[in-house]
Protein backbone atom coordinates (compact mmCIF):
# COMPACT_ATOMS: atom_id res chain seq x y z
CA UNK A 1 0.00 0.00 0.00
CA UNK A 2 1.15 3.69 -0.73
CA UNK A 3 0.16 6.87 0.09
CA UNK A 4 -1.34 8.87 -3.11
CA UNK A 5 -0.20 12.55 -3.13
CA UNK A 6 -1.82 14.78 -5.90
CA UNK A 7 -0.48 18.06 -6.09
CA UNK A 8 -1.42 21.14 -8.20
CA UNK A 9 1.50 23.46 -8.91
CA UNK A 10 -1.41 26.73 -10.10
CA UNK A 11 0.76 29.41 -11.08
CA UNK A 12 0.79 30.48 -14.72
CA UNK A 13 4.44 30.88 -14.03
CA UNK A 14 6.55 27.67 -13.88
CA UNK A 15 8.93 27.64 -11.15
CA UNK A 16 8.01 30.30 -9.34
CA UNK A 17 8.27 31.14 -5.29
CA UNK A 18 4.48 29.44 -5.09
CA UNK A 19 5.97 26.49 -6.74
CA UNK A 20 9.30 26.10 -5.11
CA UNK A 21 7.40 26.01 -1.93
CA UNK A 22 5.03 23.31 -3.76
CA UNK A 23 8.62 21.26 -4.47
CA UNK A 24 9.84 21.89 -0.82
CA UNK A 25 6.80 20.34 0.57
CA UNK A 26 7.07 17.19 -1.82
CA UNK A 27 11.04 16.72 -1.62
CA UNK A 28 10.07 15.70 2.23
CA UNK A 29 6.98 13.82 1.42
CA UNK A 30 9.52 11.77 -1.08
CA UNK A 31 11.70 11.44 1.44
CA UNK A 32 9.12 9.21 3.49
CA UNK A 33 8.59 5.40 2.40
CA UNK A 34 5.91 4.30 0.43
CA UNK A 35 4.57 7.98 -0.69
CA UNK A 36 3.42 7.89 -4.30
CA UNK A 37 3.24 11.78 -5.97
CA UNK A 38 2.22 13.26 -8.77
CA UNK A 39 2.78 16.77 -9.26
CA UNK A 40 0.39 18.64 -12.23
CA UNK A 41 1.60 21.93 -13.31
CA UNK A 42 -2.71 23.65 -13.73
CA UNK A 43 -1.06 25.94 -16.83
CA UNK A 44 -0.50 22.47 -18.81
CA UNK A 45 -3.47 20.68 -17.29
CA UNK A 46 -5.67 22.01 -19.71
CA UNK A 47 -8.87 22.63 -17.74
CA UNK A 48 -11.62 24.91 -18.98
CA UNK A 49 -13.66 27.30 -16.63
CA UNK A 50 -17.05 25.87 -15.33
CA UNK A 51 -19.90 27.28 -17.71
CA UNK A 52 -22.38 27.46 -14.94
CA UNK A 53 -24.57 25.37 -16.68
CA UNK A 54 -25.89 23.26 -13.76
CA UNK A 55 -25.86 19.85 -15.84
CA UNK A 56 -23.31 18.24 -12.79
CA UNK A 57 -26.85 18.51 -10.75
CA UNK A 58 -28.63 16.21 -13.29
CA UNK A 59 -25.51 14.10 -14.53
CA UNK A 60 -23.34 13.55 -11.70
CA UNK A 61 -20.58 14.64 -14.40
CA UNK A 62 -19.66 17.75 -16.56
CA UNK A 63 -20.62 17.90 -20.33
CA UNK A 64 -17.10 19.48 -20.70
CA UNK A 65 -14.31 17.44 -22.05
CA UNK A 66 -11.35 17.97 -20.85
CA UNK A 67 -8.06 17.50 -18.60
CA UNK A 68 -10.60 18.22 -15.48
CA UNK A 69 -11.58 14.00 -16.80
CA UNK A 70 -8.40 12.40 -15.74
CA UNK A 71 -7.92 14.81 -12.73
CA UNK A 72 -11.34 14.33 -11.24
CA UNK A 73 -10.48 10.57 -10.92
CA UNK A 74 -7.10 11.63 -9.30
CA UNK A 75 -8.77 13.64 -6.77
CA UNK A 76 -10.93 10.54 -5.47
CA UNK A 77 -8.13 8.45 -5.65
CA UNK A 78 -5.87 10.79 -3.93
CA UNK A 79 -4.82 10.58 0.36
CA UNK A 80 -3.72 14.05 0.23
CA UNK A 81 -4.41 16.80 -1.93
CA UNK A 82 -2.01 19.99 -2.79
CA UNK A 83 -3.26 22.86 -3.54
CA UNK A 84 -0.71 25.94 -4.25
CA UNK A 85 -1.33 29.35 -5.93
CA UNK A 86 -0.17 32.45 -6.13
CA UNK A 87 -1.95 35.44 -4.75
CA UNK A 88 -2.73 37.47 -7.61
CA UNK A 89 -4.70 40.53 -7.04
CA UNK A 90 -5.85 39.66 -3.39
CA UNK A 91 -7.45 36.04 -4.42
CA UNK A 92 -6.25 33.03 -6.08
CA UNK A 93 -4.41 32.86 -9.59
CA UNK A 94 -7.39 32.29 -12.56
CA UNK A 95 -6.16 29.54 -13.05
CA UNK A 96 -6.56 28.11 -9.64
CA UNK A 97 -10.31 29.41 -8.95
CA UNK A 98 -10.65 27.54 -12.40
CA UNK A 99 -10.06 24.50 -11.10
CA UNK A 100 -12.13 24.96 -7.83
CA UNK A 101 -14.99 26.19 -9.99
CA UNK A 102 -14.74 22.63 -11.78
CA UNK A 103 -14.94 21.03 -8.66
CA UNK A 104 -18.72 21.95 -8.52
CA UNK A 105 -19.20 18.74 -9.97
CA UNK A 106 -18.25 17.00 -6.58
CA UNK A 107 -20.62 19.72 -4.23
CA UNK A 108 -23.38 18.29 -6.91
CA UNK A 109 -22.85 14.66 -6.28
CA UNK A 110 -22.49 15.54 -2.36
CA UNK A 111 -25.72 18.14 -2.11
CA UNK A 112 -28.22 17.16 -5.11
CA UNK A 113 -27.49 13.95 -5.76
CA UNK A 114 -26.65 12.99 -2.21
CA UNK A 115 -23.45 10.44 -3.49
CA UNK A 116 -20.35 9.59 -1.30
CA UNK A 117 -17.16 11.06 -2.89
CA UNK A 118 -14.81 8.64 -1.48
CA UNK A 119 -15.75 5.06 -0.21
CA UNK A 120 -17.02 5.30 3.62
CA UNK A 121 -13.66 3.23 4.61
CA UNK A 122 -11.77 6.36 3.22
CA UNK A 123 -13.67 9.20 4.45
CA UNK A 124 -11.99 11.41 7.32
CA UNK A 125 -9.05 9.92 6.27
CA UNK A 126 -8.35 12.49 3.97
CA UNK A 127 -5.83 15.57 4.34
CA UNK A 128 -5.08 18.93 2.25
CA UNK A 129 -2.39 21.49 2.26
CA UNK A 130 -2.73 24.97 0.88
CA UNK A 131 0.28 26.68 -0.22
CA UNK A 132 0.71 30.23 -1.70
CA UNK A 133 2.56 33.28 -2.06
CA UNK A 134 2.02 36.55 -2.19
CA UNK A 135 4.08 39.74 -3.30
CA UNK A 136 2.59 42.52 -0.70
CA UNK A 137 3.50 41.81 3.05
CA UNK A 138 -0.26 42.72 5.12
CA UNK A 139 -1.20 39.90 6.84
CA UNK A 140 -4.62 40.06 5.80
CA UNK A 141 -3.76 39.33 1.45
CA UNK A 142 -5.01 35.68 1.60
CA UNK A 143 -8.26 36.28 3.05
CA UNK A 144 -9.89 36.58 -0.20
CA UNK A 145 -8.44 33.07 -1.59
CA UNK A 146 -8.92 30.72 1.52
CA UNK A 147 -12.61 30.79 1.46
CA UNK A 148 -12.71 29.51 -1.71
CA UNK A 149 -9.74 26.85 -1.04
CA UNK A 150 -11.76 25.52 2.18
CA UNK A 151 -14.69 25.19 -0.33
CA UNK A 152 -12.76 22.90 -2.86
CA UNK A 153 -11.52 21.11 0.01
CA UNK A 154 -14.81 20.56 1.24
CA UNK A 155 -16.90 19.20 -1.63
CA UNK A 156 -13.82 17.09 -2.47
CA UNK A 157 -14.32 15.32 1.40
CA UNK A 158 -11.69 16.91 3.00
CA UNK A 159 -12.87 18.34 6.17
CA UNK A 160 -11.55 22.06 7.43
CA UNK A 161 -9.85 20.87 10.19
CA UNK A 162 -7.60 18.78 8.04
CA UNK A 163 -6.50 21.57 6.05
CA UNK A 164 -2.68 22.44 6.82
CA UNK A 165 -2.03 25.89 5.42
CA UNK A 166 1.59 27.63 4.62
CA UNK A 167 1.26 31.07 3.34
CA UNK A 168 3.91 33.05 2.66
CA UNK A 169 3.41 36.64 1.96
CA UNK A 170 6.25 40.03 0.66
CA UNK A 171 7.56 37.27 -2.02
CA UNK A 172 7.41 39.17 -4.91
CA UNK A 173 10.16 38.60 -7.65
CA UNK A 174 11.14 34.82 -8.93
CA UNK A 175 13.04 33.19 -6.53
CA UNK A 176 12.46 35.84 -3.95
CA UNK A 177 11.17 32.50 -1.26
CA UNK A 178 14.69 31.38 -1.60
CA UNK A 179 15.84 33.98 0.69
CA UNK A 180 12.93 34.38 3.17
CA UNK A 181 14.17 32.81 6.66
CA UNK A 182 11.85 30.26 7.60
CA UNK A 183 9.77 29.01 4.25
CA UNK A 184 11.93 26.22 3.24
CA UNK A 185 12.08 24.80 7.23
CA UNK A 186 8.43 25.03 7.66
CA UNK A 187 7.12 23.80 3.97
CA UNK A 188 10.03 20.34 5.01
CA UNK A 189 8.64 20.00 7.97
CA UNK A 190 4.86 20.63 7.05
CA UNK A 191 5.39 17.66 4.46
CA UNK A 192 6.82 14.79 6.89
CA UNK A 193 4.30 16.25 9.41
CA UNK A 194 1.47 15.32 6.59
CA UNK A 195 2.96 12.30 5.60
CA UNK A 196 3.37 10.63 9.51
CA UNK A 197 0.04 11.66 10.14
CA UNK A 198 -1.63 9.79 6.70
CA UNK A 199 0.10 7.10 8.34
CA UNK A 200 -1.49 7.21 11.22
CA UNK A 201 -4.67 7.34 9.67
CA UNK A 202 -4.35 4.72 7.03
CA UNK A 203 -2.82 2.44 9.79
CA UNK A 204 0.85 1.86 8.01
CA UNK B 1 -21.62 65.95 -19.13
CA UNK B 2 -23.22 62.90 -19.57
CA UNK B 3 -22.09 60.13 -16.97
CA UNK B 4 -20.59 56.96 -18.42
CA UNK B 5 -21.66 53.62 -17.25
CA UNK B 6 -20.53 50.41 -17.61
CA UNK B 7 -21.19 47.21 -16.66
CA UNK B 8 -19.43 44.29 -16.91
CA UNK B 9 -20.90 40.21 -16.15
CA UNK B 10 -18.78 37.64 -15.25
CA UNK B 11 -21.09 35.20 -15.37
CA UNK B 12 -20.77 32.20 -18.32
CA UNK B 13 -24.67 31.71 -17.61
CA UNK B 14 -26.35 34.52 -19.84
CA UNK B 15 -29.18 36.11 -18.49
CA UNK B 16 -29.31 34.65 -15.11
CA UNK B 17 -29.66 36.17 -11.42
CA UNK B 18 -26.07 37.90 -11.61
CA UNK B 19 -26.69 39.57 -15.01
CA UNK B 20 -30.85 40.42 -14.13
CA UNK B 21 -29.72 42.56 -11.23
CA UNK B 22 -26.67 44.11 -13.28
CA UNK B 23 -29.58 44.83 -15.91
CA UNK B 24 -32.10 46.41 -13.07
CA UNK B 25 -28.67 48.51 -12.31
CA UNK B 26 -28.20 50.05 -15.65
CA UNK B 27 -32.13 50.42 -16.01
CA UNK B 28 -31.97 52.87 -13.50
CA UNK B 29 -28.65 54.14 -14.56
CA UNK B 30 -30.27 55.45 -17.93
CA UNK B 31 -33.04 56.34 -16.60
CA UNK B 32 -31.67 58.74 -14.70
CA UNK B 33 -29.75 60.07 -17.65
CA UNK B 34 -26.50 58.24 -17.94
CA UNK B 35 -25.06 56.55 -21.00
CA UNK B 36 -24.76 52.90 -20.23
CA UNK B 37 -23.31 50.17 -22.22
CA UNK B 38 -23.14 46.41 -20.95
CA UNK B 39 -19.98 44.09 -21.51
CA UNK B 40 -20.17 40.12 -21.02
CA UNK B 41 -16.92 38.69 -20.69
CA UNK B 42 -18.12 35.70 -21.85
CA UNK B 43 -18.30 36.80 -25.13
CA UNK B 44 -14.53 38.71 -25.27
CA UNK B 45 -11.55 37.01 -26.16
CA UNK B 46 -9.05 36.88 -23.66
CA UNK B 47 -6.35 34.69 -21.64
CA UNK B 48 -5.67 35.00 -17.75
CA UNK B 49 -2.63 36.54 -17.15
CA UNK B 50 0.54 34.77 -17.27
CA UNK B 51 2.90 36.10 -14.33
CA UNK B 52 5.32 36.70 -16.65
CA UNK B 53 6.25 40.21 -14.78
CA UNK B 54 7.01 41.73 -18.27
CA UNK B 55 4.51 44.80 -17.51
CA UNK B 56 6.71 45.41 -14.22
CA UNK B 57 9.63 46.82 -17.05
CA UNK B 58 7.58 48.39 -19.60
CA UNK B 59 4.49 49.13 -17.73
CA UNK B 60 2.43 47.18 -21.45
CA UNK B 61 1.10 43.47 -21.62
CA UNK B 62 2.51 41.11 -24.00
CA UNK B 63 -1.01 39.76 -24.29
CA UNK B 64 -2.21 42.43 -26.34
CA UNK B 65 -6.47 40.82 -27.07
CA UNK B 66 -10.09 41.91 -25.56
CA UNK B 67 -8.76 42.44 -22.37
CA UNK B 68 -7.01 44.94 -23.16
CA UNK B 69 -9.71 47.14 -24.82
CA UNK B 70 -11.84 46.26 -21.77
CA UNK B 71 -9.44 47.92 -19.64
CA UNK B 72 -9.18 51.38 -21.94
CA UNK B 73 -12.99 51.71 -21.55
CA UNK B 74 -12.80 51.07 -18.53
CA UNK B 75 -10.65 53.99 -17.78
CA UNK B 76 -13.15 56.25 -19.90
CA UNK B 77 -16.11 55.43 -17.57
CA UNK B 78 -17.57 57.12 -14.70
CA UNK B 79 -18.80 54.56 -13.11
CA UNK B 80 -18.22 50.80 -13.28
CA UNK B 81 -20.53 47.87 -12.14
CA UNK B 82 -18.48 44.74 -11.63
CA UNK B 83 -21.32 41.75 -11.40
CA UNK B 84 -20.15 37.89 -10.44
CA UNK B 85 -22.30 35.55 -9.38
CA UNK B 86 -20.65 32.98 -6.70
CA UNK B 87 -18.83 30.10 -7.24
CA UNK B 88 -16.99 28.18 -4.61
CA UNK B 89 -16.97 31.42 -2.21
CA UNK B 90 -15.57 33.72 -4.69
CA UNK B 91 -16.05 35.54 -8.27
CA UNK B 92 -16.10 33.08 -11.57
CA UNK B 93 -12.82 31.96 -12.88
CA UNK B 94 -13.65 34.40 -15.67
CA UNK B 95 -14.02 37.41 -13.92
CA UNK B 96 -10.26 36.67 -12.13
CA UNK B 97 -9.25 35.71 -15.43
CA UNK B 98 -10.31 39.55 -16.14
CA UNK B 99 -9.14 41.03 -13.29
CA UNK B 100 -6.08 39.43 -12.97
CA UNK B 101 -4.38 40.81 -16.07
CA UNK B 102 -5.37 44.37 -14.35
CA UNK B 103 -1.28 43.75 -13.46
CA UNK B 104 -0.10 46.24 -16.27
CA UNK B 105 -1.67 48.87 -14.66
CA UNK B 106 -0.90 48.39 -11.35
CA UNK B 107 3.02 48.17 -13.01
CA UNK B 108 2.66 51.59 -14.41
CA UNK B 109 1.19 53.10 -10.75
CA UNK B 110 3.77 51.40 -8.84
CA UNK B 111 6.49 49.98 -10.49
CA UNK B 112 6.97 52.39 -14.18
CA UNK B 113 4.81 54.96 -12.74
CA UNK B 114 3.52 56.55 -15.40
CA UNK B 115 0.17 56.25 -14.02
CA UNK B 116 -1.70 58.64 -11.12
CA UNK B 117 -5.07 59.26 -10.14
CA UNK B 118 -5.79 62.13 -7.94
CA UNK B 119 -7.93 62.48 -5.44
CA UNK B 120 -10.18 64.60 -7.24
CA UNK B 121 -10.37 61.66 -9.75
CA UNK B 122 -10.81 58.99 -7.89
CA UNK B 123 -13.96 60.68 -6.20
CA UNK B 124 -15.65 61.33 -9.13
CA UNK B 125 -15.12 57.71 -10.59
CA UNK B 126 -17.83 55.30 -8.67
CA UNK B 127 -17.22 51.17 -8.63
CA UNK B 128 -19.98 48.91 -7.62
CA UNK B 129 -20.19 45.47 -6.95
CA UNK B 130 -23.02 43.48 -8.11
CA UNK B 131 -23.49 39.82 -6.86
CA UNK B 132 -25.71 36.76 -6.27
CA UNK B 133 -25.18 33.42 -4.37
CA UNK B 134 -26.96 30.37 -3.86
CA UNK B 135 -26.08 29.95 -0.35
CA UNK B 136 -28.00 31.61 2.37
CA UNK B 137 -24.38 32.59 4.34
CA UNK B 138 -23.63 35.89 5.49
CA UNK B 139 -19.99 35.71 5.26
CA UNK B 140 -20.60 34.53 1.46
CA UNK B 141 -19.48 37.14 -0.38
CA UNK B 142 -16.50 38.35 1.93
CA UNK B 143 -14.11 36.03 -0.54
CA UNK B 144 -14.92 38.46 -3.51
CA UNK B 145 -14.70 41.88 -1.94
CA UNK B 146 -11.06 41.87 -0.92
CA UNK B 147 -10.37 41.09 -4.86
CA UNK B 148 -12.76 43.78 -5.76
CA UNK B 149 -11.48 46.28 -3.38
CA UNK B 150 -7.96 45.45 -5.32
CA UNK B 151 -9.53 45.76 -8.95
CA UNK B 152 -10.91 49.42 -7.74
CA UNK B 153 -8.06 50.81 -6.12
CA UNK B 154 -6.04 49.94 -8.98
CA UNK B 155 -8.02 51.54 -11.64
CA UNK B 156 -8.81 54.78 -9.66
CA UNK B 157 -12.30 53.87 -8.78
CA UNK B 158 -13.74 54.84 -5.45
CA UNK B 159 -15.80 52.03 -3.90
CA UNK B 160 -19.53 53.23 -3.86
CA UNK B 161 -21.82 50.23 -3.02
CA UNK B 162 -22.68 46.59 -3.22
CA UNK B 163 -25.57 44.77 -4.35
CA UNK B 164 -25.31 41.66 -3.28
CA UNK B 165 -28.27 38.92 -2.85
CA UNK B 166 -27.43 35.42 -1.44
CA UNK B 167 -30.32 32.55 -0.49
CA UNK B 168 -30.48 32.26 -4.86
CA UNK B 169 -31.70 28.68 -3.89
CA UNK B 170 -34.26 29.62 -1.51
CA UNK B 171 -35.92 32.10 -3.01
CA UNK B 172 -36.11 30.09 -6.60
CA UNK B 173 -34.03 33.26 -8.33
CA UNK B 174 -33.59 36.98 -8.32
CA UNK B 175 -37.38 37.74 -9.44
CA UNK B 176 -38.58 36.33 -6.21
CA UNK B 177 -36.56 38.36 -3.69
CA UNK B 178 -37.93 40.88 -2.04
CA UNK B 179 -35.85 43.81 -2.25
CA UNK B 180 -32.94 43.22 -4.73
CA UNK B 181 -34.52 44.54 -8.19
CA UNK B 182 -35.61 47.08 -6.88
CA UNK B 183 -32.42 48.35 -4.69
CA UNK B 184 -30.64 47.97 -8.18
CA UNK B 185 -32.91 50.49 -10.12
CA UNK B 186 -32.62 52.67 -7.48
CA UNK B 187 -28.26 52.62 -6.92
CA UNK B 188 -28.32 52.74 -10.36
CA UNK B 189 -30.40 55.83 -10.48
CA UNK B 190 -28.45 57.40 -7.64
CA UNK B 191 -25.27 57.04 -8.35
CA UNK B 192 -25.84 58.81 -11.95
CA UNK B 193 -27.31 61.61 -9.21
CA UNK B 194 -24.25 61.69 -7.00
CA UNK B 195 -21.63 61.45 -10.17
CA UNK B 196 -23.62 64.36 -11.95
CA UNK B 197 -23.45 67.09 -8.76
CA UNK B 198 -19.90 65.93 -8.29
CA UNK B 199 -19.08 66.71 -11.69
CA UNK B 200 -20.80 70.13 -11.26
CA UNK B 201 -18.37 70.99 -8.01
Amino acid sequence: MVIKVLAFAGSPRRYGNSETLLDWVLASMSGESDVNIEKIALIEANIHMCNGCNACEKLNKCIQRDGMDTVHDKIIEADCIVLSSPIFCMGLAAQVKALVDRAQVFRSRKYVLKLPIVPPERKGKRLGIFLATAGQKWDYVFDGAIPSVKCFYHVIDIRDEDIHYLMVNGVDEKGAINNHLTARTDAEKLGREVIMELKKRLSF
Amino acid sequence: MTIKVLGISGSPHRYGNTETLLDKFLEGAKVAGSSVEKIVLKDLDYSPCRGCNACHKTGECIVQDDAIDLFDKILKSDCIAIASPIYSMGITAELKGFIDREQYLWARKFIVKTLYFKNDHIKKHKGIFISTAGLGWNNVFNGAFPIITALFNTLGFEFYDNIVANDMDRYGGIQQHPTALKEAFEKGQNVVRVLEKLNKT
